[in-house]
């Protein structure tokens, strides 16, 4: 399956797109080319060229401990009485295929394609405080801390915004895996996860349960494609003998009509076909099914061919599951290492293979680390949120790194203009593990990604005659070292 | 703080902000120029011939030649001039130097280039809108047209040139002012009889009627209500008790018409706990910004809501596009905040504190000594003070944005722009004063002008470029609960529960003749006697039970000698100290099918041992319509262990053990019987009216569908929605569960009347959704759709084709 097909170029399927255009009126989502934004300084903002058209962000909901993941320290095996202080990692190192990089047992797939990757062990968040989920996430999703007096958009949807979608077809940003509603914190959820000031055309569609995913651009349950295009054929007769057409302009009309026809073609698509994992290869699918993540993954890799412009894939922020270990930590990662191991490694070479893996930027990123002892930054007065508080390990359910850390922080990149078998950045190899070389900050990795997309960090909005940036004030700087 | 001190810590953090970055001209050169530069050489002040309005004014120099060379700050002379200290040629030639950090700034400036912002401009604002109301002089009437506003808007239009918009035909008046004042299509029989009636009054009675519709009204303005005021069901905030609902208040507010200023005074300055989710705003855990604290909240919403004033910009410094300033936003915040609040400038402390003072002092002040109850009751009281034009112009502006599609100022949040027409504005802010601040009687009165009973502008892109002129009503988009209210009249698919914590309808004193008491005065076993409980005794008091079944309502009354704190499921849920005011509660949202707790956290006062007891009780309605009591009684349990409340959360529970049997009062105080015989039946009875009326989409909790239809997440004050569908929206529409599960039991009441024929079927549908019977053509069409007998399918397909038309989407 490859709609973006070789032989036909995206400018010939944008030219159609123009066409159609052309009878439909001027369309939100064409906003296509980059666009030359004023900024607020009276010099014109120059759009970085392109790196990479398309962007996954495989997001580690709940604070993935790097020293359980990618940057292993300290490993000491659990038993009884085992201090915790003297406790790094709770996993052992394993080679990757980049000598003098390791990174923990229980990813060795990752590992074999840590060659393709950049590693970036020193992101470093806030401490706020307070070491929430819903304010990091917030601030890693739009790059501005809550509350904020206006609604932020988040990073997909500065992209839909200022790059469009890349297929006119397919929604621009795309939400895989994250429920919004009947989990804990999901109004803190649905806070960042939206468009905010740009509106809903630039917001996501939300598809929580992959193998669910082909329903949501499928007529109706119980509607055959042949009753759902009647249906449309009588709407638009009916549209059309509605006398309220001679209320209206063209201009008015369009505009309300505009949207349904947007919706119409995709929901009678064949990109919508994208959106079934089903479809998928039994052998290939075997590869990513290891839970709602990796079937995630799939299904961001055929959103990406299909011409989905940013993909989101979570592993799920629920209060306490998943990477949110505030206790039985060890155990926990084991099972989530079993979970993203296989699919990420596995969407890499896909698209490798497809020849989509150069203009495709993969980031793996999560709100914060964690650590056995340190709350926050260390000296930080928030308070400790671990279920056990306890100087020795007595139980296995002690074992793990049940504490939010925002000293350091590892961020993986593939693809996309990034170096290839590169390491950038260092932590400590001791207690506390911070960030001691280059540190990145929140800004300047969003910076760094919107450079990759060909969006400067300085790009800017005016709402309420105020100018919003991307980066907040425009002041993120790309780390241009990451850049191959 | 001395003023050296002052400019020292200035310069240090603008130092601070300089180090390695460029300049930033808003936040670091601006502030400079206005401080040292603008008194000469700013707006029409141009001494020496030197002016410093913008960027080519300033490299065109003064009378002696160029004062700034770009890129080269050492052969500029202003530099020179601000360093000299020669009394002859210093700049500012009177007053402080300017200190070192921020020459150091200007030189970067200077050598960078001399950035300016784009469009930016050292000047007075064209128009400043007046303060103090107006009444202005009505014009005199044409062609007999005698309302006022049509008098100002002829006169208006006849002083332009431009033709009157023609009038509305009587079915889309009654579709439009409908949907505008209720919310709700009008129902095909009313449109009949109002079609009929010949009686030349006949539109202004239909105002009055849906005017006088309580509960319609009210569940529909709640909605921009909500937007404005920020208030929701859920959202963030909530989950660590740093949000406030103000529902029930808000609610009843509307139902009696409270008066606004008095509406407006008990959210500044609230009465009571029901209306303090406003000014508390929404406190997240950890440090903030010093822009976004709770009092910078404050003075946010309070300068939006009811002044049009963005204060956002001069939260954090002066604005560079208003004339607020950072000790004002900070004033404002003051009169709010019950600690000492430093001022800070873009997060940074600039060693200031900020003294509680309001935006207008040209009529009066708080007292900044003052406690900050008395502070926040001044406030209220400047804010609805008769000499407040601002207040009354910017409620009647939103009133003729959400009935016109467009506000006589606009944007509405932008009160500072110059109205198109102020006379029609000062017009309407003085009838909402002479009204008693009425303002159903202020859309009554739009509502019964001939500019609103006029045909919806057309319009074309890019109409406003030149300037915007009145040209009629221009048409609304409906609102997403007004799509969902529509759906489901047509459908009859509302859900039978809602979410809002409200007290739906009225007090209803016959119906609470049918309603028995259940409940019994309890306390703990201090009230055993023989003595009485003694003052101060705090004890806890719960019931644990079980609810079987689907709940569609609960509503409560609850009071307590002297005070309760009230915990639903260990949630914080109401809290009052005075027992001679018999709190009514909406529990709908509180309790759930299933284990459930009712927890009172109960307090004796007085100096000496005096009577306790506390009273509870709830009716719940189930869907299938049974009713369930739970009332204070010898099943429920007290304790002396009085947990903690950490937000607004109840604390771990007390041993089991240390749970004791209740103790009932057996001769409870008379007045408090009497309190309960008299009230507490009428009260109680509101939740098991039989015959409820459609639950409205604004008393649900937002769903996937409101959303994508646009109804905002109200973290921030929305006071417009957008009026595109967007794609993403489509594509609910076309298949989104919900609206497909809608029209689908709606196709399946409408086919199950089997003896409708398809002509019959799309008739009444045209009738109900679009006000209008269906033209020949369009009968053939829908018959085609329909088949000879219709199926659900078909009814199915029809009914989404309908909804989708933009003649139903709109409000024209």
């Amino acid at each position: 399956m490859d709609f973006t097909h070789p032989t036909q170029p995206e400018y010939i399927v944008r030219r159609e797109f123009l066409k159609k255009l052309a009878a439909a009126g001027t369309a939100a989502w064409m906003t296509g080319e980059p666009q030359a934004i004023w900024a607020k300084t009276g010099e014109k903002v120059v759009q970085p060229k392109p790196k990479a058209d398309a962007c996954i962000l495989l997001w580690m909901a709940g604070g993935m401990a790097a020293p359980d993941t990618f940057d292993p320290k300290g490993y000491l095996p659990f038993e009884k009485g085992l201090e915790v202080k003297r406790m790094l990692s709770t996993f052992p190192a394993i080679d990757t295929a980049v000598d003098g990089v390791k990174i923990c047992q229980g990813l060795e797939n990752i590992a074999k394609v840590m060659d393709r990757a950049t590693l970036v062990r020193s992101a470093v968040q806030p401490d706020l405080g307070s070491i929430l989920h819903s304010r990091h996430q917030y601030h890693w999703h739009t790059g501005y801390v809550p509350p904020q007096t206006v609604a932020c958009p988040h990073i997909g949807a500065w992209m839909a915004k200022v790059l469009g979608p890349r297929n006119p077809v397919m929604p621009a940003f795309i939400n895989i895996g994250q429920r919004l509603e009947g989990v804990g914190e999901s109004e803190e959820l649905k806070a960042f996860t939206t468009a905010g000031f740009f509106g809903s055309e630039y917001g996501p569609m939300n598809l929580p349960f992959p193998e669910e995913a082909a329903q949501s651009v499928r007529p109706p349950k119980g509607m055959d494609p042949g009753r759902f295009a009647s249906r449309d054929k009588f709407f638009r007769k009916l549209v059309d003998q509605s006398p309220h057409r001679d209320y209206m302009s063209d201009y008015q009309q369009q505009s309300m009509l505009r949207s349904l026809d947007n919706a119409y073609r995709l929901l009678s698509s064949k990109e919508r076909e994208a959106f079934d994992v089903t479809l998928e290869p039994k052998e290939s699918y075997a590869k990513y099914d290891t839970g709602r993540f990796g079937r995630g993954c799939l299904l961001a890799r055929r959103l990406i061919e299909a011409g989905a412009r940013f993909v989101e894939v979570t592993t799920e922020y629920v209060p306490f599951l998943y990477w949110d270990t505030h206790k039985d930590g060890h155990e926990t990662v084991a099972g989530l290492h079993k979970e993203i191991d296989m699919p990420i490694s596995q969407l890499v070479r896909d698209l490798e293979a497809k020849g989509l893996l150069d203009r495709t930027l993969i980031v793996i990123a999560s709100e914060f680390s964690r650590d056995a002892i340190i709350e926050g930054k260390p000296g930080s007065n928030a308070s400790d949120q671990a279920t056990f508080k306890v100087e020795k390990i007595e139980e296995a359910k002690h074992y793990g790194l049940h504490r939010h850390f925002t000293g350091g922080t590892s961020v993986v990149m593939f693809g996309g203009g990034v170096k290839k078998g590169f390491l950038y950045g260092q932590t400590a190899d001791e207690r506390p593990l911070v960030a001691v070389k280059n540190p990145i900050p929140v800004e300047d990795l969003h910076a760094t990604i919107m450079t990759a997309m060909g969006i400067s960090p300085k790009t800017q909005f005016e709402i309420e005659s105020r100018p919003f940036y991307v980066t907040i004030d425009g002041k993120g700087k790309a780390v241009t070292d990451l850049f191959a | 703080m001395s003023l050296l001190l002052r400019s020292l810590s200035l310069s240090i953090a603008f130092a601070a902000f300089a180090n390695g970055a460029a300049v930033d001209f808003s936040h670091q050169i601006v502030p400079i120029i206005r401080e040292h530069c603008a008194e000469c050489h700013t707006g029409d002040k141009k001494k020496g011939g030197l002016s410093m309005n913008d960027r080519k004014s300033l490299l065109d120099g003064g009378e002696d030649g160029a004062v700034i060379v770009s890129g080269q700050s050492a052969k500029s002379s202003l530099i020179a001039a601000v360093l000299s200290s020669d009394p002859d040629e210093q700049m500012p030639p009177k007053g402080k130097r300017v200190p070192a950090g921020q020459v150091a700034l200007l030189k970067q400036w200077i050598d960078e280039g001399v950035v300016w912002d784009e469009g930016f401009a050292f000047k007075k604002p064209a128009y400043e809108p007046p303060l103090k109301p107006r009444k202005p002089e009505l014009p005199a009437a044409v062609d007999g047209r005698m309302h006022p506003i049509d008098r100002i808007i002829d006169t208006y239009l006849a002083q332009k040139k431009l033709t009157r918009p023609q009038p509305l035909e009587d079915a889309v008046f009654a579709r439009r002012v409908h949907l505008d004042l209720v919310g709700l299509l009008p129902q095909p029989e009313v449109l009949d009889k109002f079609l009929a009636d010949k009686s030349p009054e006949k539109r202004a009675k239909l105002i009055e009627s849906l005017l006088a519709n309580d509960i319609g009204y009210a569940e529909h303005w709640l909605t921009f209500w909500n937007d404005l005021l920020r208030n929701d069901y859920s959202g963030t905030g909530f989950i660590t008790g740093g949000r406030k609902q103000i529902s029930k208040w808000l609610y009843e507010s509307l139902v009696v018409n409270k008066p606004f200023d008095q509406f407006t005074r008990e959210l500044i300055a609230p009465p009571g706990p029901d209306s303090r989710g406003y000014i508390d705003g929404i406190k997240w855990r950890g440090d903030v910004s010093a822009g976004q604290t709770v009092e910078i909240q404050f003075a946010q919403s309070v300068s939006q809501s009811f002044l049009g004033i963005n204060m956002k910009c001069a939260s954090c410094h002066d604005s560079f596009v208003d004339r607020w300033k950072l000790d004002e936003a900070y004033g404002l915040a003051a009169i709010y905040s019950s600690r000492p609040l430093d001022i800070a400038r873009c997060d940074k402390a600039t060693g200031k504190q900020a003294v509680a003072s309001w935006l207008f002092p040209e009529i009066g002040q708080v007292d900044a000594k003052a406690a900050q109850p008395e502070r926040l009751k001044q406030l209220a009281a400047l804010m609805t003070s008769p000499q407040n034009g601002r207040f009354s112009r910017t409620i009647v502006n939103r009133l003729w944005q959400r009935m016109m599609g467009r506000g006589i100022v606009h944007p509405v949040d932008a009160m500072q722009t110059e109205p198109w027409s102020a006379d029609l504005l000062d017009h309407l802010a003085t009838q909402l004063f002479e009204s008693g601040h009425d303002l159903r009687k202020v859309l009554a009165h739009i509502a019964t002008s001939q500019a609103y009973q006029s045909k919806a502008q057309v319009i074309d892109a890019g109409e406003d470029d030149h300037g915007y002129v009145f040209a009629g009503p221009r048409a609304k988009r409906m609102t997403a609960e007004q799509f969902v209210d529509a759906v489901w009249t047509l459908t009859d698919a509302a859900p039978k529960k809602m979410d809002a914590p409200v007290l739906r309808g009225k007090v209803d004193k016959e119906a609470g003749k049918s309603v028995t008491l259940a409940g019994q005065w309890i306390w703990g076993d201090s009230a055993k006697g023989p003595t009485a409980p003694p003052a101060g005794e705090m004890i806890q008091l719960r019931k644990v039970f079980k609810i079987e079944g689907a709940i569609e309502n609960v509503i409560g009354v609850i009071t307590c000698d002297n005070e309760y704190t009230l915990f639903v499921n260990n949630r914080l849920v109401a809290q009052d100290d005075d027992w001679t005011s018999l709190e009514a509660l909406a529990l709908n949202d509180s309790l759930r099918e299933g284990q459930n707790s009712i927890t009172i956290i109960a307090k004796n006062a007085g100096r000496g041992p005096n009577a306790a007891g506390l009273y509870f009780e709830a009716r719940v309605k189930h869907a299938d319509g049974k009713e369930e009591t739970i009332a204070t009684d010898e099943s429920w349990q007290w304790t002396s262990t009085v947990p903690s409340v950490k937000e607004g959360r109840l604390g771990a529970a007390a041993k089991k053990e240390d749970w004791r049997p209740a103790f009932v009062i057996t001769k409870p105080v008379g007045s408090w019987v009497t309190k309960i015989k008299t009230e507490a039946p009428a009260l109680l009875a509101r939740g098991s009216i039989a015959q409820q009326p459609m639950v409205r989409a604004a008393l649900v909790k937002s769903d996937f569908l409101m959303r994508t239809l646009g109804r905002p997440n109200r973290d921030q004050i929305v006071s417009t929605r957008p009026n595109d569908l967007t794609t993403l929206e489509a594509i609910d529409l076309a298949n989104g569960q919900t609206l497909a599960d809608a029209l689908a039991k709606g196709a399946k009441k409408i086919s199950a009347r089997n003896e409708i024929d398809a002509k019959a079927l799309a008739t009444q549908l045209y009738r109900h959704a679009l006000s209008r019977d269906p033209s020949p053509n369009e009968l053939a069409t829908t018959q085609e759709l329909l088949g000879p007998k219709p199926t659900e399918q078909g009814v199915q397909d029809l009914l989404w084709a309908i909804c989708m038309m933009p003649e139903f989407l709109m409000i024209r």
